[in-house]
């Protein structure tokens, strides 16, 4: 806003001169109407009518360049300040981390993205503007007035504050009432998918003729709250000509008097007349501006909650930290509790990595896992002292180095609505086609790609092509394995792709990452047999490491697993 | 049988085409005025509410110019302007009460601005109050219609689809009359205005319409040029809120691969893209906004110019000329008015043509004219005498598909995916009409059955299990007032649920979100069971989830579901071993058609296709079971 000051200041000075202008036009139609009359009161001389016509259609012409101009500057600060809004926010909440978006959630951020600031916008571009017009507008209203006939002003002024009031008063009625129809629309909406949705289990229930009687209420609920915001904009539409009428009476009764008695003219008459509309128009939307001007006072405030908040990992490195990540881990009774929980996510977990390992996680929904594997690549803020990776503290590496190198894969596998290549190569777009090629074959997904018509350049995501869910995993297992990092992190990431093509993709791992660090979660026996050593993780705590065939002497937790899925109960896919 | 309401000749994507989108098509009204029909009085009320309303706005600034300029200040009797008979009434008021002419005047002043006031109100009361009713029927009627159509058709018309017509296009048409109602309450002043301007001054009012095309031709071109304008800054603000939404849903893969920079370099290039869109409509709206101010400012220099020689002449009187200059507004705004209307009314149209297409749709399953009715409790006897069935001609799903399955009896449908096996579950809910075969429930042809007897007789559990908003107990009863509380917390302690819904904090009272995303995959089943469990058909049809389940809550589904099938003939598609064990006979299905029946046991000896997905699917199996 401080940088758009003289844009501003200019376009204030624009409105000014218009309401001089238009003053003056009101003027001088009410001197042509007194030279028809015979009867020029002589404030501006003896005056022509060809003279007085060109009079008004300069000053026409003046208002129409100064209000252009004032209206297009203020606007354009308007959009200038939506414009550097939205980068600020952009900007923050790139760095932010899971306990931000814990607060705030994404949908939430949206709605700020676009309607706080959408607001805001409105705010200054016609906010500011009609601030200006309803100062300007009774000043020189009045003044004028004043000028022609003081007793007949100060009857009419008295009215204005009332006006005013009522106009705000209805303003706080109608946001309310607005309110309450897009509250029912998005219930009609929701209400209405949701039905849909579920449409063949209502027919097997024969549930028809019930929600038809559900819908019914939503429906009338919706159409009550819309007539009641139409009763609310017509009682605004009957009262605002009322009180301008009543105001026109007085003209009529006291002013009519002032003719007859010769105190003023038929032109000062209608000079009045004219001057009323030019003090009613900004004060109808007084209410509306208060309004806005409140809302966009919350709007800021929300705005500003994002803007500071302080990303919650620090990259603060020691500069002691080699530059290259060998692999070898070592967590020293690494706890993490997550802000607000109870429980410890993670309790007292010892475990030394060596370089080029192979470490698998199993554990219940809740065990830690996910947590365990976040605290690698800092995605939460690892504690010090906890976990050292080559002998340096991870808080000691460049957040850019840590994620770099240790590549990690995430349970969900979120795709971008961009040609599959970009998705799989997005760390660097700049990359040569064929290792992209390479990745894929690696995630066994050459063979999906090759199906689709536009190959690598197929654009996936909701306006694109339908991924199936293994396929979306294979897409993010690619986009890990492109980057042979020294360290890979697999989080669960093999969840919807079938056992076979599992094993083809495990296999093919165990070349190339030999001699690298993998750590893998995973629900399957038959993933996690593959590995050098296995965590078996329980509400954060560690109960069993070893190698599978020492876990599976050691009957316990995993041996009990593994006789559980090895007798059919682990569900598997029919093959088609 | 023939059956011509079938969905397979159907052209479903007619449902998507553009339709024609004309600008003013009659026939379209038309139909609407039959929702509107029922609330004609209010529209009748309302129509003479507007003209008193407009009459009152005229006669309010004739009393002004015509009684209080000419005839009590310049004490001019005759004029060409009318006086709508308010000098004659002013004289008549002043003989009744004894006030001076002037008092006289604001008197009549005054209760004529009351009459228009009240008017106005009541008039855009009535007149809403009709269309919104008018409106939320059609709504209603729509969604009734939109509900019973069947499995056919949304098998091919996308759900989201649907709920445009209903939510959206119906939205429109409301967004439209509330542009009806701003538009009926200027032309219809502009009306009554322009003939007393005529029978004022005949010459001026043709010198003052000329101007109204220019307004009208500013307006067309601004109206234009701002669609594609405001098209741009539209799509500007939808790829920068795309953009925005991407990064945030996938903030840890941008994060863990280091692409913070170049994200926001996209960001910025697509916010100054939508900066400079904006620009431009600024440009064009302001422009447009002060042309027409000024024209309204040059129709008064016009009227006093010409105002002034036709006095002199006494052509016309001062009060006429004041006049003019008040009616100066109302000649211009309904133009302006037309224009920002005319996109909603183009909107309207073309979703009013969705809308009847919609309830023109009448495909359906066909109903017996004389259906046959079942006792209160049935057998369970199913049996399937050489079905055939197609979606799409050319295709077929189902061929000359025969078994029976005994009352009590248990059967699991196995096979590969598009063997057909949910097709046959289908059928026999009679989702949908088959042109070959018979299909009979206790001996009875089920074409001779009303579906919802069907259906309330054949309790199927759909892998696509639908969680309805609303608490955990609403999702067992589903309206059904039959059932009590207790009778739901029973089934749910049969089919094991009780626990899961019992460890919740409001129990049974638990609000479950939309689809039920706050409740696991084994959680849903089990709650589907509990509900089924609670209506207590005679049949049991489940199409099991696929999705993996952990191994304690797979359990408790297995335990559910042999409790579920006591007393019930039951019909199960598995994908789980442990699913089959349950069921006394197995029927392999092979590209629609029975290629194997028989037990377990006779399947394994038989070494066809079931022993190969046996092998296939349980490779890591050490000991067979049995």
């Amino acid at each position: 806003m401080k940088n758009y000051r003289a844009q501003t200041y200019l376009g204030f000075l624009g409105f000014f001169a218009a309401r001089f202008f238009e003053v003056s036009t009101y003027f001088l139609v009410s001197e042509g109407i007194d030279l028809i009359d015979g009867s020029p009161d002589g404030h501006l001389g003896s005056l022509t009518i060809a003279q007085i016509v060109l009079g008004i259609v300069l000053c026409v012409l003046m208002r129409f360049l100064v209000v252009s101009f004032a209206r297009r500057a203020i606007r354009r600060v308007g959009i200038a300040v939506s414009f550097d809004l939205r980068q600020m926010l952009y900007k923050s909440v790139l760095r932010q981390g899971p306990g931000f978006f814990a607060k705030i959630s994404v949908g939430d951020v949206m709605t700020r993205a676009i309607q706080d600031i959408s607001l805001i916008h409105r705010a200054i571009a016609f906010g500011l503007m009609a601030i200006v017009i309803m100062i300007f507008a009774p000043l020189f209203g009045v003044s004028a007035m004043l000028l022609k006939s003081t007793s007949l002003t100060l009857l009419i002024v008295p009215l204005l504050p009332v006006i005013f009031i009522y106009a705000l008063r209805m303003a706080n009625e109608m946001g309310r009432s607005s309110r309450e129809v897009q509250e029912r629309l998005s219930e009609l909406s929701s209400h209405t998918q949701e039905n849909l949705s579920g449409i063949r289990t209502i027919q097997a229930q024969v549930q028809e003729d019930n929600e038809i009687k559900r819908f019914w209420s939503t429906n009338d609920d919706y159409a009550n709250a819309f007539y009641e915001q139409a009763r609310i904009t017509s009682l605004m539409s009957a009262w605002m000509p009322f009180f301008a009428s009543v105001a026109q009476l007085i003209i009529i009764l006291y002013g009519g008097h002032q003719v007859m008695t010769g105190q003023i003219s038929i032109g000062d008459l209608v000079f009045f007349f004219a001057c009323l509309g030019m003090l009613l128009q900004p004060i109808r939307m007084a209410g509306m501006l208060v309004m806005l001007l409140q809302r966009a006072a919350v709007a800021t405030d929300r705005l500003y909650e994002i803007y500071d908040a302080e990303p919650e990992i620090s990259d603060s490195p020691s500069g002691q930290a080699p530059p290259n990540i060998q692999g070898a881990f070592n967590l020293k009774n690494a706890s993490y509790t997550y802000p607000g929980a109870a429980k410890p996510a993670l309790r007292d977990i010892n475990i030394q990595i060596v370089a080029g390992e192979s470490i698998a996680i199993v554990g219940r929904i809740g065990s830690g896992k996910s947590t365990l594997l976040k605290l690698f690549t800092r995605m939460i803020d690892t504690p010090d002292a906890c976990l050292y990776i080559d002998g340096h503290d991870v808080n000691d590496y460049p957040l850019s180095q840590l994620r770099q190198q240790v590549s990690q894969v995430l349970q969900d596998p979120f795709l971008f609505g961009e040609p599959l290549y970009s998705n799989i190569s997005y760390d660097d777009p700049e990359r040569n086609l064929e290792l992209v090629w390479d990745a894929a074959e690696a995630a066994s997904l050459r063979g999906s790609i090759d199906d689709f018509p536009m190959k690598m350049h197929t654009i996936v995501g909701e306006r694109g092509v339908t991924l199936s869910g293994g396929q979306k995993q294979r897409a993010a297992l690619a986009r890990g394995l492109i980057r042979h990092a020294p360290v890979l992190i697999l989080d669960d990431c093999f969840s919807s792709v079938d056992t076979e093509t599992e094993e083809h993709i495990l296999s093919g791992l165990k070349g190339l990452r030999a001699g690298k660090t993998t750590i893998l979660v995973s629900h399957r026996i038959s993933t996690l047999r593959h590995s050098d050593r296995i965590v078996v993780l329980e509400a954060g705590e560690i109960v069993e490491i070893g190698s599978h065939e020492a876990l599976l002497s050691l009957d316990g937790a995993y041996a009990q697993l593994e006789r559980a899925q090895t007798l059919g109960d682990e569900p598997v896919a029919v093959p088609g | 049988m023939t059956n011509k309401m079938s969905g397979n000749s159907r052209d479903h994507s007619l449902f998507d085409a553009e339709l024609s989108g004309a600008v003013l098509n009659m026939h379209l009204l038309g139909r609407l005025v039959r929702w509107l029909k029922p609330y004609r009085l209010g529209l009748i009320v309302s129509t003479a509410l507007v003209l008193i309303a407009s009459y009152a706005a005229v006669v309010m600034e004739v009393l002004i110019s015509r009684v209080l300029v000419d005839y009590i200040i310049v004490g001019k009797t005759d004029s060409p302007m009318p006086d709508m008979g308010m000098i004659e009434l002013t004289m008549w008021v002043e003989r009744q009460t004894g006030l001076s002419s002037l008092n006289a005047a604001g008197l009549l002043f005054f209760i004529v601005m009351v009459v228009f006031s009240l008017a106005g109100h009541w008039h855009r009361l009535t007149l809403t109050s009709a269309i919104v009713k008018g409106l939320r029927d059609l709504r209603q009627d729509l969604f009734a219609h939109m509900e019973t159509r069947p499995s056919s058709f949304y098998d091919k018309v996308p759900v989201g689809r649907v709920m445009t017509r209903v939510t959206n296009d119906i939205e429109a048409l409301f967004e439209m009359l509330r542009g009806v109602g701003s538009l009926i309450g200027e032309f219809v002043p502009f009306f009554v205005a322009l003939a007393v301007m005529f029978s004022t001054s005949v010459k001026l009012t043709l010198l003052l319409l000329a101007l109204v095309p220019v307004v009208g031709v500013a307006t067309y071109f601004f109206r234009r040029s701002s669609r594609e304008v405001f098209r741009r800054v539209r799509n500007s603000v939808s790829s920068l809120n795309q953009n925005l939404q991407e990064s945030l849903s996938g903030i840890q893969v941008v994060q863990l691969s280091g692409r913070e920079d170049k994200n926001l370099g996209e960001y910025t290039a697509l916010n100054k893209e939508n900066r400079r869109q904006e620009y431009r409509s600024v440009n064009l709206a302001t422009f447009y906004g002060a042309f027409n101010d000024s024209l309204t400012a040059i129709g008064l220099g016009l009227i006093i110019w010409f105002g002034a020689g036709e006095v002199v002449q006494d052509e016309m009187t001062l009060g006429g000329v004041i006049l003019f200059t008040r009616f100066m507004g109302m000649l211009f705004t309904p133009v302006v008015t037309l224009g920002e209307q005319l996109n909603v009314l183009f909107r309207a149209m073309a979703s009013g043509e969705r809308i009847f297409q919609a309830l023109d749709w009448d495909e359906q399953i066909h109903e017996p004219v004389s259906p046959v009715t079942l006792p209160p409790r049935i057998k369970g006897k199913i049996e399937f005498r050489g079905v055939s069935f197609d979606y799409e001609v050319g295709n077929p799903i189902l061929q000359d598909v025969s078994f029976v399955v005994m009352p009590g009896e248990k059967l699991a449908i196995v096979g590969p995916t598009g063997s057909g096996k949910s097709t046959l579950i289908k059928l026999l809910g009679r989702f949908y009409d088959f042109p070959d075969g018979m299909l009979f429930l206790d001996d009875v042809d089920i074409n001779h059955l009303h579906s919802r007897d069907v259906r309330s007789r054949v309790g199927v559990v759909l892998q696509d299990f639908h969680i309805f908003s609303g608490t955990i107990l609403d999702n067992i009863l589903l309206g059904d007032p039959t059932i009590t509380r207790d009778m739901a917390i029973t089934a749910a302690k049969t089919v094991n649920a009780h626990g899961f819904i019992s460890s919740l904090r409001d129990g049974y009272d638990t609000l479950l979100q939309e689809r039920g995303t706050n409740l696991s995959q084994g959680e849903r089943q089990l709650l589907a069971f509990a509900r089924v469990l609670a209506a207590d058909p005679e049949v049991l049809v489940l199409d099991e989830a696929t999705a993996s389940i952990d191994t304690e809550t797979e359990r408790l589904i297995q335990d559910g579901l042999e409790k579920l099938m006591v007393d019930r003939t039951a019909i199960l598609i598995a994908h789980r071993l442990q699913t089959i064990q349950q069921a006394n006979k197995i029927l392999v299905l092979q590209s629609g058609k029975v290629i194997e029946y028989g037990t377990q046991q006779e399947l394994l000896e038989l070494k066809g296709l079931y022993q190969t997905l046996h092998e296939l699917q349980f490779q890591d199996l050490k000991t067979v079971p049995n």
